[in-house]
């Protein structure tokens, strides 16, 4: 572990002396030097009107496809038919819809997900709904992309067990996958980089679906509940849910630990010198959620009325809990509207056609 | 891209902390107000907190790696990098918030 250089012990100490405050030095990081840190009190408030709130949370109009993996209709019929074939497992028993089911929001309706075997792992099955406008992958952020994040599972040897190679070879043996890649892949060999992207461009695919806020958003008073509406404007001022579930998918994907009593260190894994990301995982989108129960990333919280208690009590205090998270003081009836307006998130989601797999 | 304003902690008057300081980086949106920042070695980069939200400002970039903590909002930190080269800085808690600083010799 480094030792704090002599300059930042002198300017940690002129913080102490000046302004009565300790700039925060890691133990592990420290090569820049780090001075004290003011307090200016300059933070201007935000305009928290409905109108300015209601703009924050339009809809996007088109589904955004990384360069390096545009969409086409061949990549999404190839990536369909992986995403449901059991045969990506070495059990040939589970596919990528089994913990990430349409029937279940495009999760599993678990409290944790079961792998391998039937074990049950650690964390619940994240939906992939809106995964096309996600910033990092997993609840704990181990991984960049969507493409990266379709293979981790089928290798996770906890989750679908199947070594990389050992699946393309099966794959290899099934002959009519092998037109739908060369369609998808034009000039290019079958591998776990198509494969990936073939995945990764049908999930992108999944996106929620007009919910009754939609309508709301975009003028039709009466689509939502006045005690919904109520809920809309909690959610964005006194229960203070929009500092990091904000934005049409209800997300900024930041890691926060909201202090439920879980061993689970999350994030701090991979960030393992900073405080706030011990226990910290990645803040879920809100879309569908009705239908995406069990809550929160160890599926503890039965009930999105649970899950409203949990915020307004505050959770764990400890080191690495979120400075946001605190006693809100909601009524009943807060607490109340917050429910009716989260409901107000889910859609009347179209069914989805279970694809012919090739033989 | 917007430019890097003065430091608002000379404006204020807080000459103690402001020792070396010239350029501020600032948080507001979950946005770093430059995506990429050119300063000399030695020179020093206040960072800001005009958010709404705490943010945790830190490096791993080798020779600069550094670890604001949990910085609240109205918190405002001097980094004083002491190695050419990039410094990749971020948001732990935010991972869209990424910026290069640029050290030159």
């Amino acid at each position: 572990m480094r030792k704090p250089s002599p300059g930042q012990l002198v300017a940690t100490a002129i913080a102490i002396t000046v302004f009565g405050v300790v700039g925060f030095v890691s133990g592990t990081y420290g090569s820049a030097l780090v001075g004290e840190t003011r307090h200016l009190g300059v933070v201007g408030k935000a305009d928290s009107s409905v109108d300015s709130l209601k703009a924050r949370y339009r809809r996007p109009t088109m589904i955004p496809f990384p360069k390096d993996n545009l969409y086409t209709p061949q990549k999404l019929a190839l990536g369909k038919k992986l995403y449901f074939d059991t045969r990506i497992s070495v059990s040939s028993a589970q596919s990528c819809a089994s913990c990430h089911s349409p029937a279940f929001g495009w999760a599993d309706g678990l409290a944790v997900g079961v792998g391998f075997g039937m074990a049950q792992l650690g964390r619940h099955s994240p939906t992939i709904i809106n995964a096309a406008w996600g910033e990092i992958f997993m609840w704990d952020g181990r991984l960049a992309n969507l493409e990266e994040q379709a293979l981790g599972p089928i290798q996770s040897p906890g989750e679908m067990n199947m070594p990389i190679d050992q699946l393309m070879e099966r794959l290899n043996t099934i002959p009519e996958y092998k037109p739908l890649f060369a369609a998808a892949f034009p000039g290019e060999a079958m591998s776990a980089k198509t494969l990936a992207k073939a995945i990764a461009t049908y999930e992108r695919t999944v996106v929620s679906q007009r919910a009754p806020f939609d309508d709301w958003i975009e003028g039709n008073e009466k689509a939502i509940s006045e005690e919904a509406k109520r809920g809309f404007v909690l959610f964005n001022t006194k229960a203070e849910c929009a500092s990091c579930h904000e934005g049409w998918n209800f997300t900024n994907d930041g890691f926060q630990d909201i202090g439920l009593p879980s061993e689970d260190v999350g994030r701090g894994k991979y960030v393992p010198g900073v405080v706030k990301m011990q226990h910290a995982f990645k803040t879920p989108g809100l879309r569908e959620i009705s239908r995406r129960g069990p809550y929160m990333h160890d599926g503890s919280l039965a009930t999105l009325e649970a899950v409203v208690d949990h915020y307004d009590k505050g959770g764990v205090e400890r080191a690495s809990r979120s400075d946001l998270m605190k006693p809100l003081g909601l009524t009943v009836q807060d607490k109340a509207d917050l429910v009716a307006f989260l409901k107000t998130l889910t859609s009347e989601l179209d069914p989805t056609a279970m694809p012919v797999l090739p033989r | 891209m917007r430019l890097p304003s003065l430091t608002l902690v000379m404006l204020l008057g807080l000459s103690v902390g402001a020792l070396g300081a010239n350029m501020t980086i600032m948080q507001k949106g979950r946005m770093f107000s430059s995506e990429s920042i050119t300063i000399k070695k030695g020179e020093t980069l206040t960072f800001l907190n005009d958010d709404s939200v705490p943010h945790n400002i830190m490096s791993t970039s080798p020779g600069n790696d550094f670890n604001l903590g949990s910085q609240p909002p109205g918190a405002s930190t001097d980094v004083t990098f002491k190695e050419a080269g990039d410094v990749a800085v971020i948001c732990a808690i935010h991972p869209r918030m990424k910026m290069t600083v640029k050290v030159t010799e």
